[in-house]
């Protein structure tokens, strides 16, 4: 490892090296970013690496494969020439065709892979680099040229140091020029400053909410102590966490400032409803304890509950003539912060679609080049984290390595069969599981008889069950997928996702479907604050479920683990013991207690801050928990894929919400007694009033909005999209032609570069015998280099080649057209 | 952190905003790290050169199996000591916003020991032996895996990662983002 780079020791003499020595060594792609005297004295450094490798590293490279070693006969030196002769090193080009996209309005960052700006300085010192940018009139620009230079040098690979240097010579330069093209032509027009100081005042704005927004970063340094622990892995759970937090912000915010602070002025002014404590009937019901765990009784007469919303068009004191009203507030507030999840959500789960599937894909897998070359997570900084990921690299690759080797076992048909039928009879065993909790919970929903002597216990039972089913049931189907017998263990862990998922979406759907039917409403008067309620009551007991779960099954363990069973073991002294923070586990519990929010928002507007209460908690409570209690896993965790599965997940839960409240509004008559919809038919009818009062007014508005939502309308338009789509998957299918295509002609344009430099390496070998040791290496050195370099500046790669193969046929046949030599090339 | 505000004027904290993916504040927060590596030499002067042993005290890098050659890459001097200024690129690099193409470029040049421009055989064996940390894999798997990353990824088959070749298989992985950062 020392040896490697080390030799900036003093210069030496270049050495002719023997072949075989470089057999391993590819000088091919040499440049000279090492000044030209080091790479000599590097190469007197392999030398010796060499000597003192392992046998194994000379076998590497087989004897067949001569023609791969092109360079291998040549003087890195006159290589690195060629190299750095070849166009697509020069600086300009590259930088004029950057130039050209780069803008003050535009600076989104491209994804466009500009490496050749970045590759093209390397070896060029910051003087050399700083004219390249002069000579370009778009970097010169009085006004966009600025913001283009940093932005090119942003990417550039140079030492800070030289970029600072650049900067400051090319707005010097910038500035003469600016003047002296001031006085020979006239002024930049007044619109083009106009919109000059538009991108400026807008990029300050950006700079200036980058940093409120780093001021404000929720939990940053806890979030980096879990990453130092354990990596990106369990730190995906904590973001998804913290990105759901986030998302109730809005939902909170608006439900708060139109529905809920009306409501609360509304009954302060008018005392209508009368105050808190005091029923319908007016009889008191006092604040017990209680109430918070049931969410019933004096919590039915507060703002936690639809039922306590008025129905009243209010009139606001000030101004006579303007008027609150709070149906339209309730029903569009409602519809307005479930427009807004659903804009969220789309965009993330598309733009973590685009990045880890797309184009994270393609015909291939880099299976084996992303384990070694993102095998290592720098974010972690303890020790024995370091120790177990080094552990877990080295098993991964072991078991894939040796799993490779057994790969040709192929079942024959006996154990396809009784594969197929094990994996027909655990799915029915599951899709019958799953039924039968259902019914259960249906039935306990429906009969209510679970009245025993504690009170609380009863309205508390379905919820009790619900959770209880949660907790049990996920663990006994993944032991069953164990019998399953998966090949791949990614695949296990999707199929146990999954049926998790459809446990719980069975089991929700149930209760929605039985809060929606004629039997729940005959047994109350409100039954919209009886649904609320229920729902307050599971995603309290789902709080507690949590709480309890991470108690036993993390505290716990990790305490018999260390009292009870390693007392033995003097080996793992040192190293945390403890079970490991289960993700998938955690992370679906976190999408269900969101879906009951998002179900329940409509029922009880406070819930949403009752969520975010929640998660905070159940923030510091896990974080602890993980950082006492468990310790870093040893398989790893694909968090860019799993991150977007459970986007997925989440959103698929968030339609169903969605769909449930849509049917409460639109189908379902609301209660006669309680409620902002009070005595109307359905809650959407307030829609369709407002959209009928219009007809005479706003005619117009009235016959748009009749007419796009017509039958008709609505098919086109599905039909539309689905066209659209189709189209969509024939341009995928196409691309992926292409790039098969594309691969195979870069595979021939590898070795078609291959062959013109080894013939100009013929060439100039040649020359460099007759010419003799003392005028050995300049061949090809930039001052003799004109028609080439200027052959790249206009041209591409066919003048180039053109000019290389006329230089080799002019050598070739003689050996004495040495004087015409110079005459060629000049 | 206002102590360390007077230490740099406006132009040169605007200069290095423009000119890494960090705002002021950022700026502000690594140099304070900066300094507590060796908060005698950075009092005297802000751009003393602190030597690899100091700057590898730093928690972030001290168990990373590659933090020679991260030192080496962003040393201005090319020895591993570091200036605020590179250690201030460096982190810049390894920051969230920095896009993609500039820290693969860098991870090339972090993976490429020989640093003779592409990622040989001689480099892959050495990345996996420092990945494997104490455990090594013996000869054979290591010539198969070896083997396997050039099937995946070497198209015009010299038996060795061009840069275009790494950037073309790295940009594909999508854990490479995540894998690649330091967060201060």
């Amino acid at each position: 490892m020392a040896g490697y780079g080390n030799g900036y020791g003093p210069s030496g003499q270049g050495q002719d090296i023997p072949m075989q020595d470089r057999s391993h060594f590819n000088p091919a792609y040499r440049d000279d970013s090492l000044q030209r005297d080091r790479v000599a004295v590097d190469m007197e450094g392999i030398r010796m690496e060499e000597r003192r490798g392992s046998d194994g590293s000379r076998e590497y490279c087989p004897e067949g494969s001569t023609r791969r070693r092109w360079a291998a006969t040549a003087e890195p030196r006159d290589t690195a020439d060629l190299i750095n002769a070849l166009p697509s090193r020069q600086l300009e080009q590259i930088a004029s065709g950057v130039a050209a996209k780069e803008s003050i309005r535009r600076r989104k960052s491209s994804r466009r892979s500009i490496h050749g700006t970045l590759r093209a300085a390397r070896g060029k010192d910051a003087n050399e680099v700083a004219d390249s940018f002069t000579r370009n009139d778009d970097y010169m620009d009085e006004l966009d040229g600025e913001a283009r230079t940093t932005e090119t040098l942003r990417r550039m690979v140079l030492p800070m140091h030289d970029k600072l240097s650049i900067k400051r010579t090319t707005s010097e330069t910038r500035k003469q020029m600016t003047l002296k093209r001031g006085q020979t032509h006239k002024k930049i027009g007044w619109w083009k400053r106009t919109k000059y100081s538009i991108g400026i005042s807008w990029m300050h704005f950006k700079h200036r909410m980058a940093e409120f927004a780093y001021s404000l970063e929720l939990w940053r340094s806890h979030m980096k102590k879990i990453e130092g622990h354990f990596g990106t892995g369990v730190t995906s759970y904590f973001l998804f966490l913290k990105w759901l937090f986030l998302l109730n912000i809005p939902v909170f915010t608006l439900t708060l400032g139109f529905v809920v602070v009306p409501q609360i002025l509304y009954r302060y002014n008018i005392k209508v409803p009368s105050g808190y404590g005091f029923s319908v009937n007016e009889t008191s019901v006092s604040f017990t304890g209680e109430e918070l765990l049931t969410g019933g009784n004096w919590f039915n007469n507060t703002e936690l509950y639809y039922g306590f919303y008025t129905d009243q068009v209010i009139e606001i004191p000030v101004n006579s003539t303007t008027s609150y009203n709070m149906k339209y507030a309730y029903l569009f507030t409602c519809g307005g912060y479930y427009i807004l999840c659903l804009i969220t959500l789309a965009i993330s789960i598309s733009q973590s679609y685009k990045m880890n599937y797309i184009e994270g894909s393609g015909t291939h897998t880099f299976y084996n080049v992303s384990r070694v070359f993102c095998g290592w997570d720098y974010n972690i900084t303890d020790k024995a984290a370091a120790r177990l990921k080094h552990k877990s690299f080295y098993n991964e690759m072991k078991e894939y390595l040796s799993g490779s080797k057994k790969k040709s076992h192929k079942k024959n048909m006996e154990e396809r069969c009784k594969l197929l039928f094990l994996r027909v009879l655990t799915n029915l065993l599951i899709l019958g599981s799953i039924a039968g909790l259902s019914y259960l919970v249906f039935w306990i929903s429906g009969s209510g008889t679970l009245k025993g002597s504690v009170y609380i216990l009863s309205d508390l039972a379905l919820s009790l069950c619900v959770s209880a089913i949660f907790l049990v049931f996920p663990p006994i189907f993944s032991k069953i997928a164990q019998f399953e017998k998966y090949e791949e263990p990614k695949n296990e862990l999707y199929i146990n996702m999954i049926r998790t998922m459809l446990l719980k979406t069975c089991v929700l759907g149930i209760l929605v479907y039985f809060w929606f039917t004629d039997t729940a409403k005959d047994k109350y008067s409100c039954w919209e604050t009886a649904v609320g309620s229920e729902i307050y009551r599971l995603v309290l007991v789902d709080f507690f479920f949590i709480l309890g779960a991470t108690f036993f099954l993390e505290f716990l363990r990790r305490i018999c683990g260390q009292y009870c069973c390693n007392k033995g073991n003097e080996e793992q002294e040192g190293q945390a013991m403890g079970p490991e923070f289960d993700i998938g586990r955690n992370t679906l519990d976190l999408i269900y207690s969101q879906a009951l929010c998002w179900l329940g928002t409509f029922y009880s507007p406070l819930l949403s801050l009752v969520m975010m209460v929640k998660l905070f908690i159940i923030f510091y409570v896990k974080m602890v928990s993980v950082l006492q209690n468990c310790q870093p896993s040893l398989r790893p965790w694909r968090a860019a894929k799993s991150h977007t599965i459970f986007m997925g997940f989440l959103f698929f839960f968030f339609l169903m919400a969605m769909v449930a409240v849509a049917v409460g509004v639109i189908i379902i008559e609301p209660s006669k007694v309680c409620g902002p919809f009070r005595g109307e038919e359905k809650a959407y009818s307030i829609v369709t009033n407002l959209i009928d009062s219009w007809k005479g007014d706003l005619k117009v508005l009235h016959d748009i909005i009749n007419f796009i939502s017509s039958p008709g309308s609505i098919a086109s338009i599905l039909v539309a999209l689905c066209v659209g789509t189709y189209y969509m998957r024939i341009v995928m299918i196409g691309h992926k032609e292409m790039v098969t295509l594309l691969r195979q002609q870069l595979h021939m344009e590898g070795r078609d570069k291959a062959y013109l430099l080894r013939m100009l390496q013929d060439v100039s070998q040649k020359k460099k015998e007759k010419l003799g040791p003392s005028n050995v290496n300049r061949l090809l050195s930039p001052t003799s280099n004109s028609t080439l370099e200027a052959g790249q500046r206009t041209a591409g790669r066919r003048v180039f080649a053109r000019t290389a193969a006329d230089t080799v046929a002019t050598m070739a046949p003689g050996n004495t057209r040495m004087r015409n030599l110079n005459g060629v090339l000049r | 952190m206002g102590g360390s505000q007077s230490v740099f004027s406006e132009q040169e904290l605007s200069d290095y905003q423009e000119l890494t993916y960090f705002t002021k504040k950022e700026i502000l927060h690594v140099f304070k790290r900066f300094q507590t590596l060796d908060p005698d030499s950075v009092e005297r002067d802000k751009n003393a050169k602190l030597n690899r042993e100091t700057i590898l005290k730093l928690p972030e890098l001290q168990v990373n199996p590659f933090n020679d050659r991260i030192t080496t890459v962003f040393s201005s001097a090319g020895d591993g000591c570091m200036t605020f200024e590179d250690f201030l690129d460096m982190m810049s690099v390894f920051s969230d916003n920095a896009p993609k193409n500039v820290k693969v470029e860098y991870a090339f040049r972090i993976y490429d020991f020989d640093e003779d421009d592409v990622i040989s055989g001689k480099d892959l064996r050495e990345v996996i032996n420092r990945l494997t940390g104490e455990q090594a894999l013996n000869d054979e798997e290591m010539e198969q895996l070896i083997q396997n990353i050039l099937e995946e990824a070497d198209l015009d088959d010299d038996d060795s990662l061009s840069f275009a070749e790494f950037e073309h298989v790295i940009s594909k992985a999508p854990d490479f983002i995540n894998s690649f950062r330091i967060r201060l």
